[in-house]
C-alpha cells in the first residue's frame, strides 16, 4: 500500500506540474505533505476546480462537494490516498 | 436645475414562477417554488437536477421573433412591460433599451458545435444569434426606438446594471422613455459551467439555510418600462414606483468568489443609499442576491451587518421560485421589488429551513403584508461586479419623509453631460494587426494598410485558411507575470497588456481604487475560452468540464480581470452591443466621470477572432477576399485609454466629446450626417470645426460607397472638404474596432499620423446593419 500511495504521490506531482503549466517547479520541490492550493505553489481555488476535473478524466474520479474537494486537496500525499481509495 | 428622476411605469416577467407578472406574484403569495426536472434539453450529466425552466411554450408566446430562446423571452416580459405602460406615440427619438444578458444564443450555438463535431454537419444558421446583443436590439426593432439601445454584460448583475445604466441615460436627459431588464435562458454551457465550479445543489437552492449547497440554475426575463417622472406625469401615465437609489462597485477580488467581507456588497448598497438620498433607516426590506452558494450568503449577511448594524431590515431572496436566472436575476427581482411595493408586502424564501449560526441573520420566510417606503435590491456578479438599487413606493410624495427634503435640495445636481462636456484622455495602449502603439500603428498607416496574414478554419468543409487582421505577439510576458499568464485567456491577457500600457503609474498617486472606473466592452468575448470550453463538453459528454475556459469565456471577465489585477475598484462596466461596445463604455464612464464619481477611467474594448465564427462567416459569403473595399476582413484586436475629467492636472494626449450611442435603422447617408452634426452641435462643436470623419460599419456591404457618400454629405454641412478614412482598414472588421479608431483619431490630432491638411478634430462614426450608431469626437 505505502508503494503504491509513493507512485501515486510522484504520478500526481506530475499531473499538477503539467495541467497547471508550473514553470521552474519539479517534483522534488513540491512538498507532499504541504497545501496544493493556497499555498507555495501559487495555485488558487480556480486550479482546485480544474483538479477536480483532471480526477474526473483520468481516475473516473466525480466530485460534485467543494467540501469533499478541500479535503482530498490537503496536501499531495491526502490526494494521493484520496485517489486511491476511490479511482474507477 | 431640477434631476430629471426616473419612475416605473410598466413591468413584465417570464419565469419559471409563471408567465406575467400576475401568475409570478401569485406563485410567490402562495410561497410556491417553480424549480422542476429538466426538460428543455437532453443532459449527461444534469438530468437529475432541479431547475427553473420555464414551462410556457416560448415560441408560441413569443409570436412572430426571430432570434435565441433568449431573445423570444425578452419579448415576451417587454411586450407585457409595454402594454402595462400604455405607451403610445412615443417620440423614437427619445426611447431606448438596454438589456442585460450573458447567455444570448448559447444553447444553439451549442447544438451548431456538436452537429459540427459529433456529425461533421455544418448548419451554422443558429449562429447568426449567438450574440447577448440580440435581445436589445429585437426590442428595438419592435417598438421602433431609436434612442440609446446597448447590452451589458456583468453576469449575473448585467440586469440590474442595465436598470442603473438607463436611469442616468434619464437623468442627463439623453431619453424620456426607457425599455429595460434583461433575459438568459437556460443552456448546458451554464449548467456544466456552474457545475465546474461546484456551485449547483443538485436539490434546489436554499438561500441562507445552514446547508445550503449551491444555486439552481433558472431561465426567464423581465421588463421594466423606465421613464422621466416628468413626461410620465405629462403624458397621464400610472406610475408603479419610483427607482429612486441605485449604486454599482467592484470587488477587484477574485474571478468567481466574491469578496469574504462583503466591502463591494457595502460599497454598492451605501452608493445606492446615497443616489437616493436615504439612511439606512429607511429601509423597509432587501432583497438579496441570496444565491445560496455557501460564499454568497455568508458574504451578503457581512455586508448587510455592516451597513445596517444591529438593525437590519426584514430581508429575504427570491431564488426558489425561479432559480438563478444569472442576468436576468436582477431584472425579475427589480420587477418583484415594484410589485412589492404596490403589494405592500414582500415575498419569503422558499428553501430555506435551518438557521445558519455563523451567518446570524434570517430571511423572511414566507409571504407577508408589511408596510414599504423602500425596497432595496441587491445584484452580484462574476469577478465582483455588484449593483444595488433601490425602489421606492410612488405614493410617498418625495418629501414627506421629514428630512428629505433638505437633503434633496443638496443632493441636486445638473445633468451631468453639460453640453460643453470634454474629458482628458490620459493614456493609450493599444494591440492591433497594426501594431501595439500609437507609433507602430502610425508606420503601418502611413504604408498603406493593414498586416494581413492567414488565419487557419480547420472546421470549414473543406478545411481552409482566410485572409484576416490578426494581432501577432503583444508582449504579454512583459505585463503580466507567469504564474497569472498561466490561467488568463488569450483576450484577457490582450486586453491586460492594452490597460497598462494605458495607465501611467503616476498618474495613480492620490487616487483611491474606488474612484477608478473599469469600462471594457466586447462584442463576442473569449471565443476561444467559449469555444474550448463547448468542445470539451461535447466530445466528453459533458465529462470533466473545465472550469478557467468557463470562468475565463464570460464577457466581464476582461474588466474585471484588469481590475482585479490593477486593484481598481470603481464602478466596472462590460457593455456588449453590436459594433459600439467602446462608444457605450466611453459613455459609462465620462458619466461616472463627469458626476464625480471617478478621478480616472480606464475605457476600452477587446475581440478576438475564432474559426467557427470565420467558418460561418464564410458559409454566408460576409466578405471577399479580393475586394476589402466592399467589406474589410475579419479583424480583432483591443484598446484601452485612460480617461479623466479635463481639468486634470496631467498634460492630456488630446480630448473626447460628442459621445453618443443610438439607433437608426435603413437611415439614408445624409440623415446619419444630420445625427452627426446633431450630437457635435450638443458638445459645442461647428460641422466646420471638423477635420476628419474615421468611418466604420459592422455587417455592411458596400460600406466604402456609403461612407463615402456619408463624408460627402458632412463635407457639404461643414462648407469644407471633410477628410475621410476607413479606420478598419488597418485593423479589420470587429466589434471592437472602433476602440482602434478612436487611437487612430488620436494619433491623427497629435499629427503622429500625418496627413494632409493636419487635423484637430476628428469624429469617430460607426454603424451596423441592425443600426446600432455610436459616435465620438477627439480634439487636440
Amino acid at each position: 500500500m505505502a508503494s503504491l500511495i509513493e507512485t501515486l504521490v510522484e504520478e500526481l506531482k506530475a499531473k499538477l506540474i503539467a495541467g497547471f503549466r508550473l514553470e521552474g517547479v519539479t517534483a522534488a520541490t513540491i512538498n507532499a505533505d504541504m497545501p496544493i492550493f493556497g499555498g507555495g505553489l501559487g495555485l488558487d481555488s480556480i486550479d482546485a476546480l480544474e483538479l477536480v476535473a483532471i480526477l474526473e478524466q483520468d481516475y473516473g474520479i466525480v466530485i460534485t462537494e467543494r467540501a469533499v474537494a478541500n479535503k482530498a486537496f490537503a496536501s499531495v500525499r491526502a490526494l494521493a490516498e484520496f485517489v486511491a481509495a476511490n479511482r474507477a | 436645475m431640477i434631476r430629471r428622476h426616473p419612475v416605473v411605469t410598466g413591468t413584465g416577467i417570464v419565469c419559471a414562477a409563471g408567465d406575467g407578472v400576475p401568475a409570478v406574484w401569485e406563485s410567490i403569495r402562495a410561497n410556491r417554488s417553480g424549480l422542476g426536472p429538466l426538460t428543455l434539453f437532453p443532459s449527461a450529466r444534469y438530468a437529475n437536477h432541479l431547475v427553473g425552466q420555464v414551462r410556457a411554450d416560448v415560441d408560441a408566446r413569443a409570436g412572430r421573433v426571430r432570434g435565441s430562446r433568449s431573445d423570444k423571452l425578452a419579448w415576451i416580459a417587454a411586450r407585457e412591460a409595454l402594454a402595462a405602460a400604455g405607451l403610445e406615440n412615443m417620440d423614437p427619438a427619445r426611447t431606448g433599451v438596454l438589456l442585460g444578458a450573458t447567455v444570448g444564443g448559447m444553447a444553439a450555438t451549442e447544438e451548431v458545435l456538436a452537429a459540427l463535431l459529433r456529425d461533421n454537419r455544418r448548419a451554422f444558421g443558429p449562429l447568426r444569434f449567438h450574440e447577448c446583443a440580440g435581445a436589445a436590439v429585437l426590442c428595438a426593432k419592435k417598438i421602433g426606438a431609436r434612442g440609446p439601445v446597448a447590452t451589458f454584460s456583468t453576469a449575473c448583475s448585467a440586469g440590474a446594471m442595465a436598470i442603473l445604466a438607463a436611469a442616468e441615460f434619464i437623468e442627463q436627459g439623453e431619453a424620456d422613455v426607457m425599455l429595460v431588464g434583461a433575459a438568459d435562458s437556460l443552456a448546458r454551457f451554464t449548467l456544466n459551467g456552474f457545475g465546474s465550479l461546484l456551485l449547483l445543489d443538485p436539490n434546489g437552492c436554499r438561500p441562507f439555510d445552514a446547508r445550503r449547497a449551491g444555486i439552481s440554475l433558472g431561465e426567464g426575463a423581465a421588463m421594466l418600462v423606465l421613464e422621466a417622472e416628468e413626461t410620465a406625469m405629462a403624458r397621464g401615465a400610472k406610475v408603479l414606483a419610483r427607482l429612486s437609489g441605485w449604486g454599482a462597485s467592484c470587488d477587484a477580488f477574485h474571478a468567481t468568489a466574491p469578496q469574504p467581507e462583503g466591502l463591494g456588497a457595502f460599497a454598492a448598497m451605501s452608493r445606492a443609499l446615497e443616489r437616493g438620498d436615504l439612511g439606512p433607516g429607511e429601509i423597509d426590506f432587501v432583497s438579496a442576491h441570496g444565491t445560496a452558494t455557501p460564499d454568497n450568503d455568508a458574504m451578503e449577511a457581512r455586508a448587510l451587518k455592516k451597513l445596517f448594524g444591529d438593525r437590519v431590515p426584514p430581508f429575504g431572496s427570491v431564488k426558489r421560485f425561479f432559480g438563478h436566472t444569472l442576468a436576468a436575476s436582477g431584472a425579475i427581482k427589480a420587477v418583484l421589488a415594484v410589485q412589492s411595493l404596490r403589494e405592500q408586502a414582500t415575498p419569503g424564501t422558499p428553501g430555506f429551513e435551518v438557521a445558519d449560526e455563523k451567518i446570524g441573520l434570517q430571511p423572511v420566510r414566507e409571504f407577508r403584508p408589511q408596510p414599504l417606503g423602500h425596497v432595496l435590491s441587491n445584484s452580484f456578479g462574476f469577478g465582483g461586479n455588484n449593483v444595488a438599487l433601490v425602489f421606492s413606493d410612488s405614493r410617498r410624495r418625495r418629501g414627506e419623509e421629514a428630512h428629505s427634503e433638505s437633503r434633496s435640495r443638496r443632493h441636486c445636481f445638473a445633468p451631468a453631460r453639460a453640453d460643453s462636456n470634454r474629458f482628458a484622455i490620459l493614456g493609450a495602449g493599444v494591440v492591433s494587426p497594426a501594431g501595439n502603439s500609437i507609433e507602430e500603428v502610425a508606420a503601418t498607416f502611413g504604408a498603406g494598410g493593414a498586416r494581413v496574414s492567414a488565419f487557419s478554419v480547420p472546421v470549414a468543409s473543406p478545411a481552409t485558411t482566410t485572409r484576416v487582421c490578426a494581432c501577432g505577439e503583444f508582449g504579454a510576458e512583459q505585463f503580466i507575470e507567469p504564474a497569472k499568464r498561466r490561467r488568463l485567456s488569450r483576450l484577457q491577457q490582450l486586453t491586460l497588456v492594452a490597460a497598462r500600457r494605458s495607465l501611467a503609474p503616476e498618474l495613480l498617486a492620490g487616487v483611491a481604487p474606488e474612484r477608478i472606473c473599469v469600462a471594457i466592452g466586447t462584442g463576442l468575448g473569449a471565443l476561444a475560452d467559449t469555444a474550448a470550453f463547448l468542445e470539451n463538453m461535447i466530445l466528453k459528454d459533458e465529462r470533466a468540464p473545465r472550469p478557467a475556459a468557463f470562468t475565463g469565456s464570460v464577457h466581464n471577465s476582461l474588466a474585471s480581470q484588469v481590475a482585479i489585477e490593477m486593484n481598481l475598484a470603481g464602478p466596472n462596466f462590460t457593455p456588449v452591443p453590436r459594433g459600439i461596445p467602446f462608444e457605450t463604455a466611453l459613455w459609462q464612464a465620462t458619466t461616472e466621470i463627469g458626476a464625480g464619481r471617478a478621478d480616472l477611467a480606464l475605457v476600452g474594448a477587446a475581440d478576438e477572432l475564432n474559426q467557427y465564427q470565420l467558418a460561418a462567416g464564410m458559409r454566408w459569403g460576409w466578405w471577399d477576399e479580393a475586394s476589402p473595399e466592399i467589406r474589410p476582413l475579419p479583424g480583432e484586436g483591443g484598446a484601452v485609454f485612460t480617461l479623466g475629467p479635463i481639468e486634470n492636472k496631467s498634460a492630456p494626449l488630446a480630448s473626447v466629446s460628442a459621445i453618443r450611442i443610438g439607433r437608426g435603422e435603413n437611415v439614408e447617408a445624409e440623415a446619419q450626417a444630420e445625427w452627426i452634426c446633431e450630437t457635435l452641435a450638443r458638445a459645442g462643436i461647428a460641422a466646420g470645426e471638423v477635420d476628419a470623419l474615421l468611418t466604420g460599419t459592422i455587417g455592411l456591404r458596400a460600406t466604402d460607397e456609403y461612407c463615402r457618400v456619408l463624408g460627402a454629405a458632412l463635407s457639404r454641412r461643414a462648407g469644407r472638404e471633410v477628410l475621410r478614412l476607413d479606420y478598419q482598414r488597418c485593423c479589420g472588421e470587429h466589434h471592437s474596432a472602433s476602440a482602434f479608431g478612436f487611437l487612430t483619431a488620436i494619433g491623427l490630432v497629435r499629427g503622429e499620423i500625418p496627413v494632409e491638411p493636419a487635423c484637430r478634430t476628428v469624429a469617430i462614426f460607426t454603424l451596423t446593419t441592425d443600426g446600432t450608431r455610436g459616435m465620438c469626437c477627439v480634439r487636440a
